[in-house]
């Protein structure tokens, strides 16, 4: 990053290849679709570009990506919510084709069928755990929570989780075996 | 079941999610940062930004008594003085390395937003309630109104110092942003008025002195807003 900073092009680039396959599948996690993945992806990138002045060598990297990719994630929910009731009649006359986006239910499905149960915050902080990889400390900095606040989302999200796993599987659930 | 077990069974899934990126994807991104990529000087050390925060909020305050008088300064004793200002001064810093992490992505949260607010205006409220045992009230309304404007017209340059200072910042949360650089503006003119205010009644005081700050916060929180509610129209007119 500090080279990228310095103007390093094939640094840029690396960083990107580097970070962005996880950061594509956390904004997956949010967007509604792939294609909004795709497109909030490079936002993301043309933001952090535009603010890479505000890295700070000395500071975890991971955390100001994701804080970067949050409030992008942000602006673009706020504007699709705005088009999305200016468009909904001409929705309502052009019922869209057969999707042509097959792998969009498929991208994360696992990981975003168990996480079904949880509130939207409690998914964004293990969404963030589990799929960027960040610590607790990490998490609080992204999300501009106290690790308090994060440590407490992560308690109540294993708690909906156990509830959950052992009402599909209570036989599992209490062997101890995952299903 | 044990957490551990959630644990590994959210690990899995993890895992087994696919990192499927569409051909040329990463391509294009590099390509659209340009040819060359301009180096940028990367913003001070958050030290250095606090300290210059805390340094301009309190020039305000003292450019303010400067051209209003020192009068409630000299008034006090010198026991309150040390109470008043130094517990000034920390909730000053506290709130000055708030703003500055409002202004720089991922950075630390130990105080959100609301709770620096609750802090300050606890603290003020509490300190004053043991210095100040005047419960007489005179010119209530008048005398207090005319400090809580003198109060917020002062914050308005402290605050408009604070956005210059951190112009190179990048806001994540331009609500929460607000309230913090409205908090801290709302103590430079808080300060002043405990600098020029010779009423020592402790209704006035806990009313009306205190009340600069919450009312500084509320106005950072709404131009936060508004700048939040601009933000799309500006980038789609941007497109």
């Amino acid at each position: 990053m500090t080279r990228y900073q310095a103007g390093d092009h094939a640094a840029a680039q690396a960083l990107i290849e580097r970070i962005s396959p996880n950061l594509h599948r956390y904004l997956d996690a949010q967007a509604p679709n792939r294609f909004d993945a795709d497109d909030l992806l490079q936002e993301v990138w043309l933001r952090i570009h535009r603010v890479r002045h505000t890295y700070q060598p000395d500071k975890p990297l991971l955390p100001w990506v994701y804080a970067i990719a949050r409030r992008v994630h942000i602006d673009h929910y706020r504007r699709t919510i705005r088009t999305s009731v200016r468009e909904q009649r001409w929705d309502e006359l052009h019922e869209p084709a057969a999707s042509g986006e097959p792998e969009c239910a498929q991208v994360g499905h696992d990981l975003q069928e168990l996480l079904s149960p949880l509130s939207a915050s409690e998914r964004e902080v293990l969404e963030l755990m589990k799929v960027g990889g960040m610590s607790l400390e990490e998490v609080a900095r992204a999300t501009s929570c106290t690790v308090g606040s994060v440590k407490q989302k992560v308690h109540r999200a294993y708690g909906k989780l156990r509830e959950a796993m052992s009402m599909t599987n209570p036989k599992k659930a209490q062997t101890g075996v995952v299903p | 079941m044990r957490d551990a077990e959630i644990e590994q069974a959210l690990d899995r899934a993890a895992i087994r999610a696919p990192i499927t990126l569409p051909p040329g994807l990463l391509g294009r991104i590099g390509n659209s940062l340009g040819p060359r990529i301009e180096a940028v000087r990367p913003l001070p050390a958050t030290g250095i930004l606090v300290a210059g925060l805390v340094f301009l909020i309190a020039l305000v305050a003292v450019l303010g008594a400067w051209r209003t008088g020192f009068a409630g300064l000299a008034a006090l004793p010198a026991g309150s003085r040390w109470a008043i200002f130094g517990a000034l001064s920390i909730l000053g810093c506290v709130a000055a390395a708030r703003v500055v992490a409002e202004w720089i992505p991922g950075s630390p949260a130990h105080l959100v937003s609301g709770g620096l607010l609750t802090l300050i205006c606890l603290t003020l409220l509490v300190l004053f309630g043991l210095l100040f045992h005047d419960y007489t009230t005179t010119n209530f309304v008048a005398a207090g109104s005319a400090c809580l404007i003198t109060g917020l017209i002062w914050a308005v340059p402290a605050g408009l110092l604070a956005l210059v200072w951190l112009r190179r910042g990048w806001v994540v949360n331009p609500v929460a942003a607000g309230v913090t650089a409205g908090a801290l503006a709302g103590l430079s003119g808080l300060a002043l008025l405990e600098l020029r205010c010779t009423n020592f009644e402790a209704f006035h005081i806990l009313l009306w002195h205190v009340l600069v700050v919450p009312v500084s916060a509320a106005a950072g929180a709404a131009l936060g807003w508004s700048a939040h509610r601009a933000h799309p129209r500006l980038s789609r007119r941007q497109r």
